[in-house]
């Protein structure tokens, strides 16, 4: 390895050498500038330096757009998609970091932005590799930035015991997925996803070879909150500060959803078995399928119960985690990444505004939100738009990415064999309709409360919101605007 | 039996053991000793597949539990610390203790 | 040109939260001139395709992914459909003028309802059609749900949750239907070309129709109607049972029947069946009814059981016997619930049929009584209106293919004689011979007894087009016969069914 390869490295890099500069200014600016300033000055100065960073790691994104390279045995792997996808993580970012202003969780507001750019460092090279060991390096990174984040609100009992929830679960769940990669390393005898894919097709009947599938799988479904690797997600959604979970529930996801799909089309193609009715093989397939199946039922049928407005949105993602899993069934890249796209924004709009409420009544509840019309009719508008979204109503994205979707996974064996799972799908979105018209109930419908005026967030946040929605309803009218990028 | 079936036979039970630690312990630091236990089990399959598969010159699989030795001290570390967040409040560290979100 | 029909509509719904919250009268005059601006737009282009077949208004690349295309096109069925709802839009609006609660979202919900029914008659991509299809849907709860009436969140939940699942079950027929031609395109033309299976079709084609069916109230898939349209305010009444239900039966009609003819040769007599079940189940229930609007709501189910029974004729005089009956039907529905909601529930604040029959309401309000004796008679058959043309046509069709049906469905007929006499015995002509003294009309605290003059002009144009289609139907005719001819309905015509 000459000294060649190692500057070519870091060029290819730059995005995320920026990104880790940004976070190095952010610590330093606020230890050694803002000592005394307010805690609200403070965070948005954090905000605006990660966002002038990330801004600059994503120009240079799109000046190298078309790069494509192939290094150190699949350690780097770069293709215009990636390229795309980390310019989605670097938006998310931005916005989860802007939300920090809204309201006061933590002093140690710069070491919380400087997490949340450590955390996209983290996601940007989960999604720039094939590599087993650069996975689970990345995602741990990820991971333990968001346990901490997790934790950050110091004075609520209830962080606390989120993020340990969140840690001990995530903990079980790396130690799923290294047992995993070991077994497929024995297997194989190699960490690189096409290696992988050239030799585990010997062991396709293997019992070792589903072992280490069920495993992999078993990890990653934690990361998705997938049915029966969910149970961490209404707490952590609950408990977290606004901004982490904002970030758990879209950037985590996006990437997360992005390298599974490459572990099992690229690293496992021939082992993937069959979930079609009555032509049941063991693969991932099947298990995905079951995966899939668990988190749609269980996930809309737990968030009909809910009141507390964050712990739906936590089964809700639950659900989506079913139904996104059927894009991967379907093998459709494009689909897995316009539906996570989407749905992260969304999500991260949603969070948004419900760190806004919170922020400015102290109502953690659904029926926190009645008259929000008369309040606010920005948030109404916005979260009536992410709302209807994740309902999947057209023209909205959340609708084409179902429709995606599910298209993919309707089109994959032969003469429909996932019909079932399709079927499925569509029947719990009807259902999931019912819980998501009763929070636009509370905020069209409901009377005002007495005695409430009006909510407003910050103008940075209100303009981010109202962006982010635009942007669910031009990605839906439009589709084609954002899948020509992932292709 | 070979050595490696033996290797591996060690690191199932490894395994086995911590993730029975880790799902009934009470004491959140006892779960993460399981953790550990789950990790280091994957780490022992890595260093047996490395030394008794068919290429011990790559170093694929030490330099893998290098790194996800690396990682598992870092993460011990972020778990301690949760655990005396959660000690602050609670006053204890047990995991029952710690559990008001319900639903 | 048609396709300013939808952006109006949009447009003006958007344009409604410019106003000043408070504004009522601005809101209202916009939504007239949005609502007068789309019939024009209706009728000019109408007039403008008249005879021709299929004319394509609007083609353009859509989501090239899946062979998705923003495709806009018309033929007599559509352009007849497009006149309906440019009429009930604009009457409709007539009818609320006198929505004091948030007037301007009233208007907005409104105008997008309209905007989405417009793009279903419009759409001949299949994706498109399902698009606009589902945007109608959450207008409708928001509609029922805030300015509704008796259990209106019951009503509107159960609205929203029928209509999505039988519109998921029709995306799933879609979906399988894209899949199995492997065509890569939602074009409804081409797509009707496909020579599917007949052991798919067996089964895709029931998904699809009962999907849309749900929303034209085929029995026993209609529980959603009668309550639906008590609890909702009276525009929105008019334009769920007038409207919205045609939504369904033209989707069983351009999509189901189109597509899948041989699953529909399968599942023919079934349908019919439950079409003449739905007929006169509808008019039984009606008969029984003590709340004025459900008698309406009832009869809206056994009206739409003869639009679904003269589909299934597939005779050219049963089909276009079809179109007529959503057409006149829409109007007379429109009618029948103007009076019950606007003109009698307002000021009365009883729909009970059994209260309202103290009260001589044909001496009180004159204009409602008659404009729902005439309602009443066009609803019922009667030879000079447009449903007697209609029904005529629909029962001749049926009786050449499913005789005994045909003579169930006109028992129909004379059962719903009886539950409109019924009605306007009750509501209007019935009480004491005795002077009833002014304090019976206790809601009057508003000072309006007297019909408005919106609500005359609504009653009005509807009455007009009701007798103009009953004495000369030619003029819709004109439009819709030739459309079966076209080359759409050539899978029906190759099963030697049409």
């Amino acid at each position: 390895m000459t000294n060649g390869d190692y500057y070519q490295l870091l060029k290819l890099l730059a995005p995320e050498w920026t990104v880790v500069g940004t976070v190095l200014a952010i610590l330093f600016a606020d230890l050694q500038f803002w000592r005394n300033r307010s805690v609200a000055w403070r965070s948005a100065g954090a905000a605006s330096i990660l966002s002038l960073g990330f801004a600059a790691a994503a120009g240079l994104l799109i000046w190298k757009r078309a790069v494509t390279a192939d290094l150190l045995g699949g350690t780097l792997v770069l293709s215009p998609t990636s390229q795309y996808v980390k310019l989605a993580l670097l938006g998310l970012a931005i916005v989860t970091a802007w939300l920090c202003t809204e309201g006061e969780f933590t002093k140690h507001v710069g070491e919380f932005v400087a997490l949340i750019a450590l955390a996209t460092a983290g996601m940007m090279f989960l999604v720039s590799t094939e590599n087993l060991l650069m996975v689970f390096v990345a995602l741990e990174l990820v991971s333990l930035s968001l346990y901490v984040m997790t934790a950050f609100n110091k004075r609520s009992p209830r962080s606390a015991e989120a993020a340990l929830k969140y840690f001990l679960f995530g903990g079980m769940a790396a130690a799923f997925t290294l047992f995993g990669f070991s077994f497929l390393y024995g297997l194989t005898g190699s960490i690189h996803l096409p290696t992988i894919a050239a030799k585990i097709s010997w062991h396709a009947g293997d019992p070792l070879t589903l072992v280490a599938i069920v495993l992999v799988v078993a990890g990653f479904g934690f990361k998705i909150a997938a049915v029966p690797f969910h149970l961490w997600a209404p707490d952590a959604y609950e408990g977290a500060p606004a901004p982490a979970a904002a970030f758990i529930a879209s950037g985590s996801k996006v990437a997360s959803f992005f390298v599974l799909g490459k572990l099992l089309s690229v690293g496992l193609p021939g082992v993937g078995g069959s979930g079609a009715w009555k032509a049941f093989s063991p693969g991932w397939l099947a298990v995905v399928a079951i995966l899939a199946t668990a988190s749609m039922i269980f996930g809309n049928l737990a968030a009909l119960a809910q009141s507390s407005l964050r712990r739906l949105l936590a089964y809700s993602a639950i659900a989506h985690a079913g139904y996104a899993l059927l894009a991967i069934i379907g093998g459709s890249q494009p689909a897995l990444l316009y539906y996570a796209i989407t749905y992260a924004v969304t999500s991260v709009g949603i969070f948004g505004v419900v760190a806004v409420v919170e922020n400015r009544t102290g109502n953690e509840d659904i029926a926190g939100l009645a008259g929000l019309r008369e309040r606010s009719f920005l948030l109404s508008v916005a979260l009536s738009v992410f709302v209807l979204s994740l309902a999947g109503v057209p023209p909205l994205a959340g609708f084409f990415g179902k429709f995606y979707a599910f298209a993919a996974a309707a089109k994959l064996g032969s003469s429909l064999g996932y019909w079932w799972l399709v079927a499925l799908a569509l029947g719990a979105s009807c259902v999931s309709l019912f819980y998501y018209l009763q929070v636009l109930k509370q905020v069209w419908v409901a009377p005002v409360p007495e005695g409430q005026g009006k909510v407003a967030g910050g103008w940075v946040v209100s303009i981010l919101l109202a962006l982010l929605a635009l942007a669910v309803l031009v990605t839906g009218a439009a589709p084609e605007l954002l899948i020509r990028f992932l292709k | 039996m070979t050595p490696l079936h033996g290797y591996l036979f060690v690191s199932a039970l490894l395994f086995a053991v911590g993730l029975a630690g880790a799902l009934t312990r009470r004491n959140a630091i006892l779960v993460l000793v399981g953790v550990e236990l789950m990790l280091n089990a994957a780490n022992l399959n890595f260093l047996a597949f490395w030394r008794y598969g068919p290429n011990p010159e790559a170093l694929t699989g030490v330099m893998f539990v290098l790194f996800a030795i690396a990682v598992a001290a870092a993460e011990a570390a972020v778990g301690l610390a949760l655990v005396i967040a959660i000690y602050r409040h609670y006053r204890s560290s047990n995991v029952d203790e710690a559990a008001t979100m319900k639903g | 040109m048609l396709a300013w029909t939808i952006y109006i509509s949009f447009a003006a719904a958007a344009a409604m939260f410019l106003l000043k919250p408070d504004s009522r009268q601005g809101a209202r005059v916009l939504a007239l001139v949005a609502a007068l601006a789309g019939l024009a737009v209706g009728l000019a282009g109408a007039l403008q395709h008249a005879g021709g077949g299929l004319v394509t208004i609007q083609k353009y690349p859509w989501v090239p992914t899946v062979g998705a295309e923003y495709y806009l096109a018309a033929d007599g069925i559509s352009l007849t459909l497009v006149i309906l709802t440019g009429l009930a839009a604009v009457v409709g609006i007539l009818f609320s003028w006198n929505v004091e609660l948030r007037t301007r979202e009233f208007f907005a919900f409104y105008l997008a309802l309209i905007g989405g029914v417009y793009g279903v008659f419009l759409s001949f991509d299949l994706l498109l059609l399902f698009v606009f299809y589902e945007i109608a849907i959450v207008p409708k709860y928001f509609l029922i749900a805030i300015w509704g009436s008796t259990r209106r969140e019951y009503a509107a939940m159960k609205l929203a949750l029928y209509s999505f699942i039988g519109s998921a079950m029709v995306l799933a027929g879609l979906v399988a239907a894209y899949v199995v031609s492997g065509a890569q395109t939602f074009n409804l033309v081409e797509l009707a070309k496909y020579p599917f299976p007949a052991s798919f079709q067996n089964w895709a084609f029931p998904l699809v129709f009962v999907g849309f069916a749900i929303l034209a109230g085929l029995w026993p898939f209609h529980t959603w109607a009668p309550t639906g349209h008590s609890a909702a305010p009276t525009a929105a009444s008019m334009l769920l049972a007038g409207v919205v239900m045609k939504l369904g039966a033209y989707g069983c009609l351009r999509v189901a029947m189109t597509l899948f003819p041989e699953g529909l040769a399968t599942w023919r007599n079934a349908i019919a069946a439950l079409a003449v079940v739905g007929i006169v189940y509808g008019a039984l229930v009606s008969l029984t009814q003590r709340d004025f609007k459900f008698v309406i709501g009832y009869s809206s189910v056994s009206h739409m059981g003869f639009v679904l029974l003269g589909l299934m004729t597939l005779s050219t005089i049963g089909l276009s016997g079809a179109v007529l009956q959503m057409f006149s039907h829409g109007v007379i529905a429109g009618l029948l619930f103007g009076v019950v909601g606007r003109m009698v529930y307002d000021r009365e604040h009883t729909r009970d049929l059994d209260e309202l029959q103290g009260r001589r309401l044909s001496r009180t309000m004159p204009f409602a009584a008659v404009t729902f004796v005439v309602a009443g008679l066009a609803s019922m058959g009667l030879p000079g209106f447009s449903g007697f043309v209609a029904e005529l046509k629909v029962l001749i069709g049926a009786w050449q293919t499913f005789p005994k049906l045909a003579v169930i469905a006109g028992v129909g007929i004379v059962l719903g004689v009886a539950y409109t006499l019924r009605a306007v015995q009750k509501a209007f002509f019935s009480g004491d011979q005795e002077d009833v003294p002014g304090a019976v009309h206790g809601g009057h605290a508003h000072g309006e007894s007297a019909i408005t003059l919106p609500e005359k002009i609504g009653a009005v144009v509807l009455i007009a087009t009701t007798v103009l289609i009953g004495l000369y139907p030619k003029l819709l005719l004109d439009w819709i016969v030739p459309s079966f001819a076209s080359p759409l309905f050539d899978g029906l015509r190759k099963g030697g069914l049409l």
